[in-house]
């Protein structure tokens, strides 16, 4: 991360100064870039006064002999000031660009160490408008309108200065009108700001629906629904286009007012100087050279109000990309300070929350719902694994809530508490250094283990569930849909933590591994498979860290997928989908299986994985997976019975319960839940060979291959 | 000469057409692309790009004109103030005219009320013509994206298609409307200078106009350059689009295999494309304002030379010279407007050429002309000898698919994975066309029917479940959209969903998201099940729809969906025999062709290849007979 995210989240922090660090690696470019400016601001000057020597020395003086320099002067004066402004422009545009870029990277990062409960809850089309239109927003300002401001800044004062010079009196009388201006501006300013935010808004709301709309083409082709999808979208349409609206009626109100203030400075030159000029206290000369500056005056001002839009523009692109960057994972590095931390705060975060809450409906720029989720056990903000691990991690902040829109004064109570909370976080112990580099054997331990989604505090998902998976030994996982079981298997890859008890692997908390190492020895092929747009072999080799092709095609022999990639036109490069939909169901999984087989963890995790897949493909498949038995614990989760009837231990969940456990042949012989789905396959499945249920009892197994 | 130019036309028409023609054949082989695969780019900035813009004018043309004769009158008074300005300086003043320099005044005054009045309007009525514009070029780009087949989805990344509809008409706004308008303005603020400037000394004039061919060039040398980087550019943004997106869909995947180091890696590569190739483009857009800006000095220099020195017999009074040098400045600014437009422009065009270029795709799958509705069917289907390749010249799918099924009937399909069995269904829906044989429904073929009314009545669960971010029961009646609340709880009652539902914790109106969300696979199984079942088709096709539901829920939901299936076609495709066995009809698929048909019964009586999957799909309980015996 280029910028700690914690400041993301820190509402006494203003946008400018929140896109500060951002900028300053660039420094140079800028302090460069503002020699050029102040090189072309100088020479911007100088040309009326050479235009002037030409009038009054060539002209009306008849030196002639001085012409032709003063006017090769001009030239020259001009190439050299479009230089330097061409100089600064292009470093401007560049400063901006490695602000975006620096900006984008950290969403980017940002984004892989959320947890799934985030995903869950923002929609994909809305967080790719935070990384692209937003992040844009932010580098048109840094950029652009930055320097545009200054220029204005510039010349409004510079002139200001000039023009004092030449009549004090006039330009006392011009300066009168720039109250005026800089209340309208501010009022403008000032109710533009939700305006723009609502754009955003609006825009990310049309991003994810066609998003959505794109992902799900089939469904909408399968039910005829182009119409209902047009509708739905002619909604969003017809609300960016209505909030675009509200920003130029917005406008209407105010920027004629302001035009016409700075459009008034000419006419009272003229008027009053004019009155100056009969009454003799002011040759004509310098009412024309005061009038010769003017320009410089009233472009400033009629342009300021349309950058004080950009800059409004700004803000709203702030808010949108701080709040990506300050959401919180509900995953911390370090849980037991974590958890210490929990007791003392949890009261305070409320607290925080509360208010926050409060102030944001007082708050009449607040236009959207802040959408991360409840402020939760664990801290604010987790170091990732590409800053350094070792690190200790003081990044716990508890600023769990996320900035709202408008980090005004009105914000400021919120932020002290949340500035209050996020001291008494003592910082956390260092990350175990020693666990990064070891080898993971596999060992699994759940300590009643319980887990409810933030969301839904009072249902339980998982339930006081506890079993010891040995290493190397293969735990297979029945259930009925929705009883847990995936979410299970999800906290030993950490895409969630438990919310009681506690899940050891080889005896370490797995708060206490270090996400990079854990995840990277325990690979769970997901019941969604999701391919990347990119070919078989790349999506194979996705996760490994051998990628020769003799490698890639064993994996894929063992998930049985070998046969129908080397069926296929390309073989191994076959380019595939994002969804990888140009594949069948089976042949999704197969592929996902073998990605997951070739990254060789320790623990392997298939949450349905071989559903989609038929009878015959998947006996081949364990066969297979046997062959590396006793080498990584394998869970299985299935329906079908013969996806787990080999397993050493099985278990059999209900309700986020274990309700039963044991080998095949125990579980058969208890006549349970187990025997009764066994009975229920096996007689839909062998209802006409003749095979006799009986024979349950006392069978011997696992020799048939 | 004519005949010269003629044939020159020709040739070029020629080539023209062979460039098209060897765009869509790119775009018919089903070419995949992925985020590192730049998309093919034309060669000359497009006319017809620009000409089709105005279609999109057209509708506003009326209002485009109100708000141009108002942008003109703000020219004129832009235009006219220095000229007051000039009276007040040159006459009223040293006449010591106090009642003429209120009078003036006065007159100053209205006209700044007028042009501020002009301004209200103008800026309303601008974004409105220019967002009016937008949403009708954004509908256009959504409805034609909704006609494209699967594999228009399918051969692309999704992140290259939602920047086209979204983010590339955005970055139109600002040039379509308030540019375009501007620019007229601008123009006709320069036409005007130009009228004063000849009025005031046409000699003069001329010599001002010399350095224009200048200009010319320049712009014209910079546009080459420009184009082709906006255009690169255009393309690399899309690339980083679609990366970005697939990292965003694909997140848990990275996450799951902790290869977020290397996804960033390659994600800051792109990244330094783009700022590599957006500078390119910069350094191009860049010089035009200088170039015009030294022309202005020269220029101007030149003026002061000629008026002075009386060379070329020019001879003008100090006056008529520092007046003349005035309204040279007036000229200038106008000239860098128009400039700057342009420079807007060969940026959209690159972007105007994708947007074009996606509302050229052909649907492939599209209703005949003068399609009749399909009337309410009773359920037969007829594949008369269905051959069907991806396309032209690509591998066969399927072979002579040959079967029919009377109303009523369950007809199970089996096979191995990548036989063809999907593809068989999707022929039945329409959603891609034979390229051999027929489909018929109830006797209509699918081809002469729309798709509206074909694709309505027939339910369709696929193997992938999609549900919309939305509540469950949103999510339901998507199935039929003027569903009751009581249709949609007894349709998740038959499916066995309603029970699960019921335990959520805001029942049937807690959110689900896109794909990701709290719902196990199975339960948005089960959802997508109640939402087909909604529906009411006459035909249903499971394809796969069971794979993820453990034996209890899917025994129970048999048994409800048992007198559902009643009276209606449906075709299933599963890898549970439990599902298949009681089907009326079984078809072994193998390698695109139906090698078996029969009941259970009668194919395991022929000993054939589905004995075989049969028996080799109980291998284990097999093995465990013999062991017993």
């Amino acid at each position: 991360m280029y910028v700690d995210p914690k400041r993301s989240a820190e509402k006494s922090i203003g946008n400018i100064r929140w896109v500060v660090p951002y900028c300053t690696p660039s420094w140079a470019k800028a302090v460069v870039a503002l020699l050029l400016f102040i090189i072309d601001k100088i020479l911007v000057m100088l040309l009326p006064i050479m235009a002037g020597m030409i009038v009054d020395q060539v002209i009306e003086a008849g030196m002639t002999e001085r012409l032709a320099p003063l006017a090769w002067g001009m030239v020259g004066v001009t190439l050299v000031r479009t230089a330097a402004r061409y100089g600064y422009q292009v470093l401007m545009e560049r400063f901006g660009l490695d602000a975006l870029v620096r900006i984008v990277c950290d969403e980017y990062e940002k984004l892989h160490t959320l947890d799934f409960t985030y995903f869950n809850h923002v929609r994909n089309g809305d967080i790719m408008n935070r990384m692209t239109a937003d992040a844009d927003g932010i580098r048109n300002f840094v950029g652009w309108t930055d320097y545009q401001m200054l220029d204005c800044i510039c010349l409004f004062f510079g002139s200001l200065v000039v023009m004092f010079g030449i009549d004090w009196r006039l330009t006392l009388a011009l300066a009168v009108v720039s109250p005026f201006i800089f209340v309208v501006a501010r009022a403008m300013s000032k109710r533009a700001r939700p305006l723009f935010f609502g754009i955003r808004q609006s825009l990310a709301g049309l991003n994810a629906m066609v998003e959505e709309n794109i992902e799900g083409n089939r469904v909408v082709k399968a039910f005829a629904r182009e119409p209902y999808e047009t509708q739905k979208f002619d909604e969003h349409n017809q609300d960016f286009m209505q909030a675009n609206m509200k920003q130029a009626r917005n406008t209407r109100r105010f920027m004629p007012w302001l035009d016409g203030l700075s459009y008034s400075l000419q006419l009272i030159t003229l008027v009053f100087g004019g009155l100056l000029v009969i009454d003799g206290q002011m040759t004509l000369g310098t009412l024309v050279s005061f009038n010769s500056f003017l320009w410089m005056l009233d472009g400033p001002t009629r342009q300021f109000g349309w950058l004080l839009n950009e800059y409004q523009r700004f803000n709203a692109s702030c808010v949108k990309v701080r709040r990506l960057l300050a959401a919180t994972s509900r995953l911390d590095l370090d849980a037991k300070d974590a958890l210490r931390v929990d007791k003392e705060t949890v009261a305070q975060q409320q607290n925080s929350a509360a208010s926050g809450e409060a102030v944001q409906q007082t708050n009449a720029t607040v236009a959207a719902p802040v959408e991360t989720v409840k402020p939760v056990s664990t801290a604010a903000s987790k170091l990732t694994k590409l800053a350094n691990l070792a690190k200790p991690s003081t990044a716990a902040t508890a600023a769990a809530a996320v900035p709202g829109p408008d980090e005004g004064d009105s914000m400021a109570d919120a932020g002290a508490i949340d500035l209050s909370t996020a001291e008494r976080i003592k910082p956390a112990k260092p990350v175990k250094r020693e666990l990064a580099n070891r080898h993971m054997a596999g060992e699994v331990v759940f300590d009643h283990v319980g887990f409810t989604f933030p969301d839904d505090p009072d249902t339980p998902i998982l339930d006081d569930v506890s079993f010891k998976a040995p290493a190397g030994s293969s735990v297979g996982i029945l259930g009925e849909t929705g009883s847990g079981k995936s979410t299970m298997v999800s906290l030993i890859a950490r895409f969630y933590d438990p919310t009681h008890g506690k899940v050891l692997i080889d005896g370490v908390d797995a708060r206490e591994w270090p996400l990079d190492t854990l995840r990277k020895q325990v690979c769970v092929v997901m019941q969604d498979t999701f391919l990347f747009s990119d070919t078989i072999r790349e999506n194979i080799a996705f996760g490994a860290s051998q990628n020769d092709d003799c490698y890639i095609r064993q994996m894929a022999r063992i998930a049985g997928a070998d046969e129908f990639i080397t069926a296929m036109p390309d073989g191994y490069d076959t380019v595939v989908g994002e969804r990888g939909v140009g594949l069948s169901g089976g042949q999704k999984q197969r592929l996902s299986l073998a990605r997951a087989l070739a990254d060789n963890p320790s623990i392997l995790i298939m949450d349905d994985t071989t559903s989609a897949v038929d009878m015959e493909t998947e006996a081949a498949i364990q066969r297979h997976l046997k062959e590396l038995d006793g080498t990584r614990t394998i869970f299985t989760i299935a329906h079908r019975i013969s996806s787990v009837k080999d397993a050493d231990q099985i278990l059999v969940i209900d309700h986020g319960r274990i309700v039963e456990r044991g080998t095949h042949d125990e579980l058969v012989a208890a006549h349970g839940r187990y025997w009764e789905i066994y009975r229920k396959q096996l007689g839909a499945q062998t209802a006409d060979t003749g095979y006799d249920n009986r024979s349950d009892r006392d069978e011997q197994t696992g020799k048939e291959d | 000469m004519a005949n010269n130019r003629n044939a020159a036309r020709n040739a070029r028409n020629a080539q023209r057409n062979a460039q098209n023609e060897a765009r869509n054949n790119a775009a018919r082989s089903a070419q995949r692309n992925t985020f590192k695969e730049d998309e093919e780019l034309e060669e000359q900035i497009s006319l017809r790009d620009i000409a089709r813009i105005a279609q999109y004018l057209k509708p506003y043309g009326g209002q485009l004109v109100v708000i141009l004769a108002a942008v003109m009158s703000m020219g004129a008074i832009a235009v006219a103030t220095p000229y007051l300005t000039k009276i007040i300086i040159d006459q009223i003043i040293p006449n010591r005219d106090k009642p003429g320099l209120f009078m003036l005044g006065a007159a100053f005054l209205v006209m700044i009320l007028v042009y501020e009045a002009l301004l209200a309007y103008r800026t309303v009525a601008i974004t409105k013509v220019g967002q009016s514009m937008l949403m009708d070029m954004r509908r256009d780009l959504f409805t034609h994206i909704q006609k494209l087949p699967f594999s228009y989805f399918d051969s692309r990344p999704h992140g290259k298609i939602l920047i086209r509809v979204v983010n590339y008409v955005n970055t139109l706004s600002d040039t379509l409307s308030g540019g375009l308008v501007n620019v007229i303005s601008d123009i006709f603020k320069l036409l005007l200078t130009l009228v004063i400037m000849f009025a005031v000394d046409w000699r003069l004039t001329l010599w001002s106009l010399v350095l224009v061919p200048v200009l010319v060039v320049w712009v014209r040398f910079i546009q080459t350059y420009q184009r082709r980087a906006f255009q690169i550019l255009s393309n690399k943004q899309s690339n980083l689009n679609a990366y970005i997106h697939e990292s965003i869909a694909g997140v848990k995947t990275t996450q799951g295999f902790a290869r977020e180091r290397e996804q960033y890696n390659t994600f800051v590569d792109q990244e330094n494309v783009v700022r590599h190739q957006w500078m390119k483009s910069r350094y191009w857009m860049f010089l035009m304002w200088p170039g015009v800006q030294n022309i202005s000095a020269m220029t101007i220099s030149l003026i002061y030379f000629i008026g002075i020195t009386g060379f070329a017999g020019v001879d003008v009074t100090t006056g008529t010279l520092i007046a003349f040098i005035g309204y040279l400045n007036n000229f200038w600014t106008p000239v860098i407007n128009v400039g700057n437009f342009y420079n807007q422009l060969v940026t959209c065009s690159a972007y105007l050429e994708r947007i074009f270029e996606t509302l050229d795709v052909e649907p492939e799958i599209e209703d005949k002309p003068g399609a009749s509705r399909l009337p309410a069917i009773r359920g037969r289907v007829d594949f008369n000898d269905v051959v069907f390749r991806y396309e032209e010249g690509g591998r066969t799918i399927l072979n002579l698919v040959d079967f029919h099924v009377e109303p009523g009937q369950t007809v199970a399909l089996v096979g191995p994975t990548g036989a063809g069995k999907s593809t068989v269904v999707s022929l039945l829906s329409r959603f891609y066309d034979v390229t051999e044989g027929s489909v018929k429904v109830d006797g209509y073929d699918v081809r002469d029917v729309t798709l509206e009314s074909l694709r309505s009545q027939m339910g369709v669960m696929l193997q992938d479940t999609f549900l919309f971010t939305g509540t469950v029961r949103e999510n339901i009646r998507y199935g039929r959209l003027d569903a009751s609340d009581e249709d949609i709880e007894r349709a998740a009652r038959a499916v066995h969903a309603h029970e699960f539902i019921e335990e959520l914790p805001d029942g049937y109106d807690t959110m689900v998201e896109e794909r990701g969300s709290t719902l196990s696979a199975g339960q948005r199984q089960l959802i997508a099940f109640a939402r087909v079942l909604l529906a009411d088709p006459r035909i249903l096709i499971l394809d796969e729809a069971t794979s993820n539901i453990d034996t209890r829920t899917e025994e129970a939901l048999q048994a409800g969906i048992a007198h559902l299936l009643k009276g209606r076609t449906s075709f299933v495709i599963a890898h549970r025999l439990s599902t298949i066995v009681n089907a009326d009809e079984i078809m072994v698929v193998d390698r695109g062709q139906i090698i078996e048909h029969g009941t259970h019964d009668e194919l395991m009586a022929q000993r054939g290849f589905y004995w075989r999957l049969y028996e080799s799909q109980f291998a284990m309980f097999k093995a465990e007979q013999h062991e017993e015996a």
